[in-house]
């Protein structure tokens, strides 16, 4: 990908060079090419110049610790001194026959399915409504997003704060009349996982009503107004020419949720702290790898943890791209109102 | 794209790193010229403490001082790392080769993985030393007969409660035995106050109910030879978890125990016993403290008193040993013989005499502890001299990673979802990650 960008990048800047050269020498065809050849390799000398801090700092920071942690996932290690006691496949053994990492995998698994379905309707009816001329919708849309921008930490700090059994939630239910819902909204692992839900769906519905606003902008009004004059009610405008010109919005805002959902980790760190997320039925395998993994010690172990995680992230993000995505990438838009 | 790529692109690629180095470089350039500068004659140690600002640090700042001046020519850098970064930090020191010549040591297998890795130094204490420093608590820093630190201070656990709570409820001497103290919490309930605060989100707290049962029910020998084959097979630690399951029926702790922290805010466990919601605590020597800084007015509790966890009817376990923590000091194998002489400096009488001032705990120099006056430390202090034994904290002892293991399972059981097998059958997978 990056070459394609790159030759786009020298052969449009080259374009406009030659341009500006253009009139100056005309006459003379040779010196033109030379100069063209010589221009060529000092572009390319620039691009080097300039890509390469950030290369070195993508390779260093991002590549180089993959590797590494591929190498050390395949060692029993305890992070004193090199590596020295290698195993192969037997932490991967491990980490798949673990029924605490197995119930991790299931959160995650049911954590995307719920962010989809609750999120997913949620934002785009919140956005067909603030896409409305309403009184106040300022003051909506910047009230739906300030969730979005508050800090994890305090997120997590503050509901767990209110959701203890004798904290605020629970106060609150009983002061109105509502006692009997009263419950242990964190420690149940019955219901934690919903509160995890509740506590997410708080947080980031504010990021996909922005996005989905942002994409009823891109839709253009004359075709509802067309369709509009030939009868067609609200409702059958939204569901037959809104919802399909979203549907590109809709599909990348589902991508970057799923990614999200699958490396949820620092909700439930603060609000179920480091060991009992597995006991109250909230942990994810990013905390799964956390507990393993680091806190622990074996490090060797938690970097097959974390490579089992970059794999499950890789293959998912992929196959999105492969079957959904792709579609979007080819020109939604005409396929869509089809 | 190689192939296309001009030579002139790569020289190119190659300045960008030399460019990109140099700026990286020229920050830390100028701080090393200090070092080198310095005549043979002198010595510069490092020292690692996790001592927290306040008395603590102020105390060892001063032992720094008084030592730099009593030995011209030595230098100690200290640097003071906050407790939770702590062990990270030496991770990375140690695995780049740039130990601090004087380390905060955790003990137990933490300590046994540096020592494998050939991390840590084997101490030789002399007579003095040996005097000064218990006997008892030298044992919890010693490995295959040699001792890898010099301990500083011993934090034995038990029970704080509330006096005031205690004779509110009717309780008129403390709980020596587990019965007694069941019927202790059907009292307190009945005065509707939470009878046992535990911390269990963060684990350890709950799991230390466990292993107080295990030390009742397991003999010494068993309990040890544990910490080096880590297979839990003998029937004592089923017993032990079977007490514990047993003593859950009572529902002895407060309710949403398993989201309540340990030492941090009023909700916590330690400030539940500050704020007189909750009537007692299985907690370390530390406790007096953590509840002194969650009291309204961050004052001492008054009513504060403190008993050793009840004995168990039947248990092979001698019912006056007890378990605790201990901090001690390592030393790096590079460390100069200056560094020893710092550690040994440490376990003076004078110098324990303020360290326990300053920690408000309990020295390993028995000629210093008559500094230690307070009511509830005094009586942990005498529990702890007649003490038949003392182990180290189960989860340090048996390394992090079983210990971990042993932490959750115990939660899961206080949580109603795990079993008492499962404590057991999780230190054994436990042992195949690490």
């Amino acid at each position: 990908m990056s070459e394609t960008l790159r030759t786009a990048a020298v052969g449009r800047i080259r374009r406009g060079a030659l341009q500006v050269g253009d009139a100056a020498h005309a006459a003379s065809p040779t010196p033109r090419a030379r100069a063209r050849k010589r221009g060529r390799g000092r572009q390319r000398l620039e691009i080097a110049l300039l890509t390469s801090p950030a290369i070195i700092v993508f390779v260093g920071l991002v590549i180089f610790p993959v590797v590494l942690a591929a190498y050390y996932g395949f060692y029993k290690w305890q992070g004193y001194g090199p590596p020295t006691d290698w195993v192969g496949l037997g932490n991967y053994k491990i980490i798949f026959t673990d029924p605490a990492f197995q119930q991790a995998l299931e959160h995650n698994g049911l954590i995307v399915v719920l962010s989809l379905v609750i999120q997913g309707p949620l934002a785009i009816l919140l956005a067909l409504l603030l896409n409305q001329k309403i009184r106040g919708r300022a003051l909506i849309r910047v009230l739906i997003f300030v969730p979005y921008v508050i800090s994890e930490v305090i997120v997590g700090t503050g509901f767990s704060l209110m959701l203890q059994v004798t904290g605020a939630v629970n106060d609150a239910l009983h002061s109105i009349g509502l006692g009997f819902l009263a419950t242990d909204w964190l420690a149940d692992p019955n219901i934690a996982l919903w509160t995890l839900m509740g506590i997410i769906t708080w947080k980031y519905i504010g990021f996909a009503v922005i996005l989905m606003l942002a994409g009823l902008q891109s839709i253009p009004d004359e075709l509802s107004e067309a369709a509009r004059i030939d009868g067609a009610s609200y409702w059958q405008v939204q569901r037959h020419i809104t919802l399909p010109l979203l549907g590109p919005t809709i599909r990348i805002w589902a991508f970057l949720s799923i990614i999200g959902a699958l490396q949820l980790f620092d909700l439930v760190y603060i609000i179920w702290g480091q060991y009992i997320s597995g006991t109250a039925g909230t942990s994810t395998m990013a905390t799964y790898m956390a507990l393993n993994g680091r806190l622990a010690g074996n490090y060797g172990y938690g970097s097959a943890v974390a490579v089992v995680m970059f794999l499950v992230s890789l293959v998912v993000a992929l196959c999105y791209q492969r079957f959904v995505l792709r579609r979007d990438l080819r020109g939604a838009v005409t396929q869509g109102v089809n | 794209m190689m192939k296309k790529t001009p030579a002139a692109a790569i020289a190119a690629l190659g300045l960008g790193v030399v460019l990109a180095a140099a700026a990286c470089s020229s920050g830390g350039g100028s701080s090393n010229g200090g070092n080198s500068s310095s005549s043979t004659s002198s010595v510069t140690m490092t020292f690692w403490t996790n001592a927290t600002p306040g008395p603590g640090l102020t105390f060892f700042q001063n032992a720094v001082k008084s030592f730099d001046a009593a030995h011209p020519g030595v230098t100690i850098k200290m640097q003071a790392i906050q407790n939770e970064d702590y062990d990270g930090k030496l991770q990375t020191a140690l695995a780049s080769n740039s130990t601090p010549d004087i380390f905060f040591q955790r003990g137990g297998g933490k300590m046994l993985a540096m020592v494998n890795a050939n991390q840590v130094a084997p101490l030789t204490l002399s007579a003095a030393d040996q005097a000064n420093v218990s006997a008892a608590a030298l044992a919890g820093e010693t490995l295959n007969g040699k001792i890898y630190a010099i301990p500083l201070d011993q934090q034995p656990e038990g029970i704080y409660y509330s006096k005031d709570l205690f004779k509110q409820a009717g309780i008129t001497s403390t709980p020596t035995t587990i019965p007694e103290l069941e019927a202790d919490v059907a009292k307190l309930k009945a005065i509707n106050v939470a009878p046992i605060a535990v911390g269990a989100k963060d684990a350890w707290p709950a799991a230390h109910w466990y292993y107080n049962f295990a030390l009742r029910e397991c003999s010494q020998a068993t309990m040890n030879a544990a910490g080096t084959t880590l297979k839990f097979t003998d029937p004592c630690w089923t017993k032990a978890g079977d007490d514990l399951a047993a003593f859950l029926k009572i529902n002895p702790f407060q309710p949403g125990f398993l989201t309540t922290a340990a030492q941090v805010g009023a909700g916590s466990s330690a400030g539940l016993v500050a704020n007189h919601k909750a009537g007692m605590e299985l907690m370390g020597a530390w406790d007096p403290g953590t509840i002194a800084s969650l009291t309204p007015n961050q004052k001492p509790l008054p009513d504060l008193g403190w008993f050793p966890f009840p004995a168990v009817p039947g248990g092979a376990g001698d019912p006056s040993a007890m378990m605790g923590g201990i901090d001690g000091y390592s030393l790096s194998p590079n460390a100069p013989k200056e560094a020893f002489q710092f550690l040994e400096f440490l376990v003076s009488t004078p110098q324990q005499k303020a360290y326990a001032t300053a920690f408000i705990t309990l020295p390993v120099n028995k000629a210093a502890q008559s500094v230690v006056t307070d009511s509830v430390s005094v009586s942990a202090l005498q529990a702890l001299n007649k003490a038949g034994y003392t182990m180290q904290f189960l989860d340090t002892q048996y390394g992090q990673n079983v210990g971990n293991a042993l932490n959750a399972a115990v939660v899961n059981l206080l949580a109603g979802k795990g079993t008492v097998a499962g404590i057991v059958s999780s230190a054994t997978e436990a042992a195949a990650k690490g």
